[in-house]
């Protein structure tokens, strides 16, 4: 019997549906236009045309549905908020504004910065003190939290973040506060020792600042969204995917969305992690090409790896710096404006530039017939034949060829080279930009990515994915079935887990167990109700533990994850062992006669088993590979034409293999395969494509 | 030894530079997070740079201070004059504070790691690269942060340049044990001096591993010719962009003024030489070194200089010793601008941070939409210690402010943001975590920004006190008190600063004693303006 669960993720140029049938493996899926003003209108016209194709009735989809989206980010980028007021210790109202004074490009005396999410015009003072040491000094006075409610509700705020001064110690000015607000104000409060609990007050203030500006932007949807999935009889609860790659309930979701910021790629790099498993590969290198971005992410020894801090919306340039710097978990992961979307231009030297600017969903490339007319990467590829306009999206959204030829000729007429030419040059340049970044997370993370597997999905990633391998020179990249909509399948295939953490300082002899013991006895609880919560039984909860330490004296703290089961699992040896061996892998060396400094604990609630372990696609026996049709194409810069073999997707077994170069299609997405690559269907229904020798 | 140059075509020779620059980039950023001083992890208060065989340096960090990096960048060919290369044995590493051959204050540590490299046809290992760090570090005893010391004796260990650690001849490194004895005998926290001479060092390791893995991927036996190209094409770009500028000398100058109400006047004259394609920065006219310990060293005014010029003309062009070589600068000895052995410089960022004022005069006159209004100049640094009510001592470590920065051509001034340095505020947080001060506010200051075509930006109120219920010093280094940054072109000042103890003015450049209950109150500079309102 079938048991269907379904996945969503909504990006910022497409919303990404599927349904995989737990029993079977079976896998379907669907694709429709993100609709930013109205994100459910994507999301019901995209799950309901993949019902239909699956006939499958919402009744028998029982299991939570998973969900990820880029709602967040998108909103935080293009200013779209909610209208949110902050309440900061008196003197410190202009904390956003003054940030922490640093120039992030020492050389450039045009930077800019973006305006906080929350304005000085919102942001209201109250007299109440807190020590560095947690005693409360003053707290705030009735008097004062009567003047503040009045004029937040004059101001007609749709939500409220609360940041005191060293709340990170002590939350009781910062709790009395948001109580008195939500009773008084009845719109979403949120306060800054709960968002992002850490010392310093601008990191934590604009981290509570982005949560609050976005709690009207996800609460109304998720009531909407939970309110239709009800009302066509789906059974089962929402779970929104986090940026570590944990999920919450959609009300926790909704308390809490700047979480949610890294919410898609978070999906996309568990999708890595699961391949990565199957293929026993230590080091996988996810790219996820989009609309609008590319990101990389390096899953190593099976895990993705971890951040604290995250730059949202960067404005000037796409630097580093002239975003928001919120401190949330999140999978660490490097992330550039180069999507099918990224729109070229020529800069002050006459130089061809792709990105990071974006035709997004609205106009789009000029190839969607919407009212773009400067070429983005899509019109370069539908130019160089690499794409068949007519289909794309299997037919149901055709291309214009006709206006990616005139837009990609503007570009042309400005560089003064042919039109070929320039769409050759589009598709280098973007492929240059993107192996650069992913060059550069490679070495932040101490990884030299030659030879490193690749998995390419997203819509734009299969198509890319070829030329990137060349420049990292990547031997094997694995284009997975459904690749377009990696992400949501990512987040199915995934066992559910919620990370947790608390500080708790103290030099590590002198920890208390008792102390500890308790705490992480209340981090269980919390693990453990968010698991039956998402339909995990009790008998499958398993917990693991870490710890953020440093040198007694440092200011950034390293972490280390020391092992599992039902208590606090090693002894103050191991842990020393565990943080100068971690210590020692980063820095290559130790620091003898300082002592060590205990200050997160962490614990993380899993399910032992993902809910669904599936033969992804079964695929189609006995395979040959026959082209369904050719096509001339261009790969290269200066290259003639090529008539190659173009595949259909579906048409190919397991076993069938071919030589590029060669096309492949599918509804989603199309694969490109260079010369120099030859490619096999894996029995999973995955392409895998190997470097000639 | 090869005999060919190698060479690069366009492609590679974009890959191979990015990756040295990402390589210094990684090392800055291992450093910053390894660093036991806390301007350095909070502030990045740090440089970063590669430098080759001839010590030229080939790629920096894109952090830190330009006093620190451009210092670095001169300040590694002093060391490498009193070891040469061929002298050097692997495990060696080099380290100097010498302010007058580095970066101009005894706080500021430098340590040359030397990466080497076996060639590929055999033979002994080669030096190929040195990776060289600057850092701020918390203490090297003597007077401390300031200007209060009379001459730099006074001011701390000077330690001289010598041999941090020493190769035994197989490839093994140990300890120079003397060196470490006078070092850790003579600072007032040395297990964190330690710490950071360590991360120092683990950084430059960090910065060899990463160049010999580039070598491999691109079979490269040392990076000579690279270095070359790199170094040549900046030269020539940086050289092209002069020439493309009118020919003439442009006189200006400012007027910096200090809390104790002496002034010091900075007086430039650029000359443009399109033929040559050199500008040339010339300080004759400045002040006569001062008394206190802001005088600014040579490699710091050469390094201010070479900063703004550069973030005028080329801000594009990375930054290494082929894009500084055009652009040169005389400062009469003994000036403010140029201190020589006593002058004491442990605050020299008071007149180095300053310079450009001046010379952005200059250069409005030569390219206005590139050009800036003056703005506050160097941040305000505070240091406080005294005693916890148990007798237990305490100290902040430095902690600065930025006031407002001057308007630009087409865009207003930032409001509280460090120029012309890249250093980040201290969290308040921070502050209070290390010792009982509190602070009562930190906000914009309204009004303060210059009108304009484009307004200045705004400087900043800041407030605190500190709970104890002994005395407590506080050593605090404040500017531009009572000579306000100007305007440009017509566009209005901004307003001065001022930095009063329960309400009355404070008129002294040194460390001073404060009571239980004592309030400070910094109100910092506002920008000048852009064009006439």
């Amino acid at each position: 019997m079938a048991d269907w669960r379904l996945a969503v993720d909504i990006g910022g140029t497409f919303t990404d549906v599927v349904l995989l049938d737990a029993t079977s493996g079976r896998v379907v899926v669907d694709k429709t236009l993100t609709t930013p003003e109205a994100p459910l209108e994507g999301v019901r016209a995209g799950v309901t045309a993949l019902l239909a194709k699956a006939g499958v009735a919402p009744p028998d989809i029982t299991a939570p549905i998973v969900h990820a989206t880029t709602l967040i980010t998108n909103s935080l980028i293009t200013g779209r908020t909610g209208r949110a007021g902050l309440v900061t210790t008196t003197g410190f109202g202009d904390t956003l504004l003054i940030r922490d004074e640093h120039r992030y490009d020492m050389y450039d005396l045009q930077i800019e910065f973006p305006d906080p999410p929350i304005g000085r015009d919102l942001t209201f003072e109250v007299d109440e003190r807190t020590s560095a040491t947690g005693e409360v000094l003053v707290e705030p006075a009735d008097a004062d939290l009567d003047r503040l409610c009045s004029e937040l509700a004059a101001a007609g705020v749709e939500s409220v973040a609360v940041c005191l001064l060293n709340s990170y110690v002590n939350p009781a000015n910062e709790q009395a506060v948001a109580s008195r607000l939500r009773r008084d104000l009845g719109v979403p409060v949120c306060i800054s020792a709960e968002i992002s609990p850490q010392i310093r007050e601008y990191p934590r203030m604009i981290t509570a600042a982005c949560n609050a500006a976005t709690m009207p932007v996800i609460g109304p949807y998720l009531d909407e969204l939970q309110k239709w999935l009800s009302a066509e009889g789906f059974g089962g609860s929402v779970l929104m995917m986090l940026s570590n790659g944990g999920v919450v309930s959609a009300d926790d979701a909704a308390r809490g969305p700047i979480r949610l910021v890294e919410s898609g790629p978070a999906a996309g790099a568990l999708a890595g992690k699961w391949y990565a498993d199957r293929l026993g590969s230590g080091r996988l290198l996810c790219f996820d090409m989009g609309g609008t971005t590319a990101k990389a992410c390096l899953v190593t020894d099976g895990e993705p790896a971890l951040t604290n801090t995250f730059e949202v919306a960067r404005i000037y340039r796409f630097k580093k710096g002239s975003g928001f710097p919120v401190s949330v978990p999140s999978v660490d992961l490097v992330e550039i404006g180069a999507g099918g979307g990224s729109l070229a231009r020529l800069d002050r030297f006459g130089l061809l530039k792709v990105g990071p600017e974006s035709a997004g969903a609205d106009p789009g490339p000029a190839s969607y017939g919407r009212g773009g007319t400067t070429a983005a990467v899509t019109d370069a590829d539908v130019v160089l034949g690499l794409l068949d306009p007519d289909a794309f999206l299997g037919g149901d959204m055709p291309l214009d060829g006709d206006a990616a030829t005139a837009a990609v000729a503007t570009t042309a007429d400005g560089l003064g080279l042919p039109v070929i030419d320039t769409a050759a040059g589009i598709s280098e340049v973007v492929d240059q930009n993107m192996a650069a970044a992913a060059r550069m997370h490679g070495v932040e993370q101490g990884v030299d990515l030659r030879g490193v597997t690749i998995l390419a999905f997203g819509g734009a990633g299969p198509v890319h994915a070829c030329g990137v391998a060349d420049l990292l020179e990547s031997d094997t990249i694995i284009f997975p079935p459904n690749a377009s909509v990696l992400s949501a399948f990512g987040t199915l295939v995934s066992p559910v887990r919620i990370d947790l953490a608390r500080s708790m300082p103290r030099l590590l002899g002198s920890v208390d167990g008792a102390e500890r013991d308790r705490l992480l006895e209340e981090l269980r609880g919390e693990g453990r109700r968010v698991l039956l919560a998402a339909g995990v039984p009790e008998a499958e909860v398993r917990f693991r533990y870490g710890l953020d330490a440093r040198y007694s004296g440092q200011g950034n703290e390293i972490t280390v994850w020391l092992g599992s089961g039902e208590s606090w699992p090693a002894s103050d040896t191991e842990v020393v062992e565990a943080f100068e061996a971690e210590y020692r892998r980063i820095y290559g060396m130790t620091i003898p006669d300082v002592e060590i400094e205990a200050v997160t604990w962490r614990l993380s609630a899993y399910a032992e088993e993902a809910a669904v372990t599936p033969e992804v696609v079964a695929g189609v026996a006995g395979g040959t590979a026959e082209p369904a049709s050719h096509r001339p194409a261009v790969f290269h810069r200066g290259a003639d034409p090529l008539v190659v073999p173009v595949y259909r997707r579906q048409d190919l077994g397991v076993g069938a293999a071919f030589a590029g170069p060669a096309i492949v299609e599918e509804r989603e997405t199309t694969t490109v395969i260079r010369a120099g690559w030859r490619t096999e269907v894996a029995p999973d229904g995955s392409l895998v494509a190997t470097r000639d020798d | 030894m090869s005999s060919t140059v190698r060479t690069f075509d366009p492609v590679e020779l974009e890959i191979l530079w990015q990756s040295l620059i990402s390589t210094v980039n990684e090392q800055a950023r291992a450093l910053q997070r390894a660093a036991f001083s806390p301007i350095v992890r909070e502030a990045g208060d740090l440089a970063n740079a590669v430098f080759d065989r001839r010590g030229r340096m080939v790629a920096q960090a894109v952090t830190g201070t330009p006093g620190h990096i451009n210092s670095l960048a001169l300040g590694a060919a002093a060391m490498l004059e009193e070891y040469p290369v061929d002298s050097l044995v692997p495990g060696d590493v080099l380290i100097t504070n010498d302010p007058y051959k580095t970066a101009g204050q005894l706080l500021d540590v430098t340590v040359l790691v030397p990466a080497w490299r076996t060639p590929a046809t055999g033979g002994q290992p080669r030096l190929i690269a040195l990776f060289g760090s600057t850092i701020h570090h918390t203490d090297v005893g003597g007077y401390g942060i300031g200007a209060g010391g009379r001459d730099c004796f006074e001011e701390g260990l000077w330690i001289p340049i010598c041999k941090l650690m020493a190769g035994d001849g197989t490839g093994g490194s140990e300890r120079n044990g003397d060196v470490w004895k006078f070092i850790l005998s003579n600072v007032r926290q040395p297990d964190h001096m330690a710490g950071d001479l360590h991360a120092q060092m683990a950084s430059g390791e960090v910065g060899a591993q990463r160049l010999a893995t580039l070598c491999d991927a691109h079979g490269l036996d040392d990076i000579e010719d690279l270095a070359d190209e790199i170094i040549e094409r900046s030269e020539a770009a940086t050289r092209a962009t002069i020439s493309a500028l009118d020919a003439g000398t442009h006189d200006a100058s400012a007027v910096l003024d200090l809390a104790d109400g002496s002034t010091v006047d900075i007086v430039c004259s650029m000359t443009v030489d399109p033929d040559a394609g050199e500008i040339v920065v010339d300080y004759e006219g400045s002040s006569d070194a001062s008394p206190w310990g802001i005088n600014v060293v040579r490699n710091y005014t050469h390094a201010y200089t070479t900063f703004t010029v550069r973030s005028v003309l080329n801000p594009d062009i990375p930054n290494n010793h082929g894009s500084l070589a055009p652009i040169r600068m005389r400062a009469p000895e003994g000036s403010v601008v140029h201190a020589v052995p006593p002058q004491p410089g442990t605050a020299r960022h008071v007149v180095g941070m300053f310079l450009p004022n001046a010379l952005l005069k200059a250069l409005a006159q030569v390219k206005p939409d590139g050009a800036m209004a003056e703005g506050a100049g160097a941040v305000w640094t505070m240091q406080v210690n005294g005693h916890h009510d148990d007798g237990t001592p305490f100290i902040t470590a430095m902690f600065t402010y930025a006031g407002g920065v001057g308007a630009r051509a087409s865009k207003p001034g930032l409001d509280a943001c460090s120029y012309p340095t890249g250093v980040s505020a201290v969290p308040i947080e921070v502050v209070e975590a290390s010792a009982p001060v509190r602070f009562l506010q930190k906000a914009l200051r309204p009004g303060s920004g210059g009108a304009g075509a484009q307004p200045g930006g705004l400087g900043q109120v800041i407030e605190f006190e500190v709970d104890t219920a002994r005395p407590w010093q506080l050593n605090a280094v404040t500017s531009r008190l009572t000579e306000p940054p100007q305007g440009i072109f017509g566009g209005e000042p901004g307003a001065s600063g001022s930095f009063h103890v329960n309400g009355e003015p404070v008129t002294t450049q040194t460390r001073i004693t404060l009571q239980p209950g004592d309030s400070v109150r910094l109100e910092l500079p506002g920008g000048g303006g852009y064009g006439e309102p």
